[in-house]
């Protein structure tokens, strides 16, 4: 099955253009085959990043915090920062008796800024370029805020889908149309990090291609781009990131008091 | 460009999950190709209602969790 995989992988090179395939940055590789029931789950390099990206956070978090020094450090300081953000987030999407999801939250927005980081240096992996990756996160968010929303208030989470002062005969076709808008939360919650990320990472590459064909004379309005444009890309992997906490903020919210 | 895109993904899902829905029932009940239409209009409705929304909320019109911090100043909010 594996070897199967390989050989429809090497099949996909070779554009023949002589310029480097700006998709190819997003290739599985597998580092160690592994196979479990006939699934192939084998250690692919979007697992090690992600191992990586986990590794760093809590590496971060934890040496920042060694000392626990009352005048904070730079370290200690950015920590701390971080750590404020997430929580005035939540304090102001969620109210205080969010806080209680604090540590889901501050985890969430962590692993995914840490996972868009990655991806800015030069030769590593962008995670959060894989659709799957993104849909599998907001589908768990998804699922478990709707369960939340359930365990809360009962059956009377339904009435979530009923908007208020309708008409009765319409209320058939309202409800179906808000179940529907409901159930897009997770789609446009996952395609929106990975849109962003995928096309920033393409763009990148096919200005660095840009740089290199146009050689020593022209290359160098090319290259001038490229450094511009990595900057905005630091910003939209940051932005990302908390767009993605923010939004989950606000599910949590609409489970928790259901506006 | 952020913005712009986040309309369009709004609206992009909701027809993508109408159809899915509608074509996932036809599977179901094994009445193609109704449901799919039905539900890929359904879908696009859903999908302009997201929309709208969210302009709403990039216009500044109260975001959510907006009632929280308000409540100390006006707790009546339903007797008008």
């Amino acid at each position: 099955m594996i070897a199967k995989a390989y050989a429809a992988e090497d099949a996909g090179h070779g554009g023949g253009t002589g310029l480097p395939d700006p998709m190819h940055q997003f290739e599985i590789k597998r580092l160690i085959d592994l196979e479990i029931f006939g699934f192939d789950a084998s250690f692919t390099n979007s697992a090690l990043f992600m191992v990586i990206a986990a590794l760093l956070v809590t590496v971060f978090t934890l040496f920042a915090m060694r000392k626990g020094a009352l005048v904070p450090g730079r370290l200690q300081s950015t920590a701390e920062l971080s750590y404020e953000f997430v929580a005035n987030m939540v304090r102001d999407n969620v109210g205080t008796e969010g806080m209680k999801y604090f540590p889901f939250i501050f985890t969430l927005f962590m692993f995914v800024l840490a996972l868009n980081m990655l991806g800015m240096v030069p030769y590593s992996f962008t995670v959060t370029s894989h659709i799957i990756v993104t849909f599998a996160l907001a589908a768990f968010i998804f699922i478990a805020v709707t369960l939340l929303g359930f365990w809360k208030h009962g059956i009377k989470f339904l009435k979530f889908f009923v908007p208020s002062g309708v008409p009765f005969v319409m209320l058939p076709l309202l409800v179906v149309i808000e179940v529907i808008s409901y159930l897009t939360r997770p789609v446009s919650l996952s395609v929106r990090l990975f849109a962003n990320m995928m096309a920033g990472h393409t763009m990148l590459k096919v200005f660095g291609s840009f740089v290199v064909a146009l050689g020593l004379l022209g290359g160098w309005a090319a290259l001038a781009f490229m450094v511009a444009f990595t900057g905005l890309e630091i910003l939209v992997a940051f932005l990302q990131a908390y767009v993605f906490a923010i939004l989950t903020c606000i599910y949590l919210n609409d489970a928790l008091h259901m506006h | 460009m952020g913005q712009a895109l986040r309309l369009a993904t709004e609206m992009v899902a909701g027809v993508a999950v109408g159809g899915f829905i509608g074509w996932a029932l036809d599977q179901l009940f094994g009445t193609a190709p109704f449901l799919l239409v039905t539900f890929f209009i359904l879908g696009a409705v859903a999908g302009i209602m997201n929309v709208v929304r969210t302009a709403k909320s990039m216009q500044g019109e109260p975001l959510p969790g907006e009632h929280l911090r308000r409540k100390v100043a006006d707790d009546d909010d339903d007797d008008d």
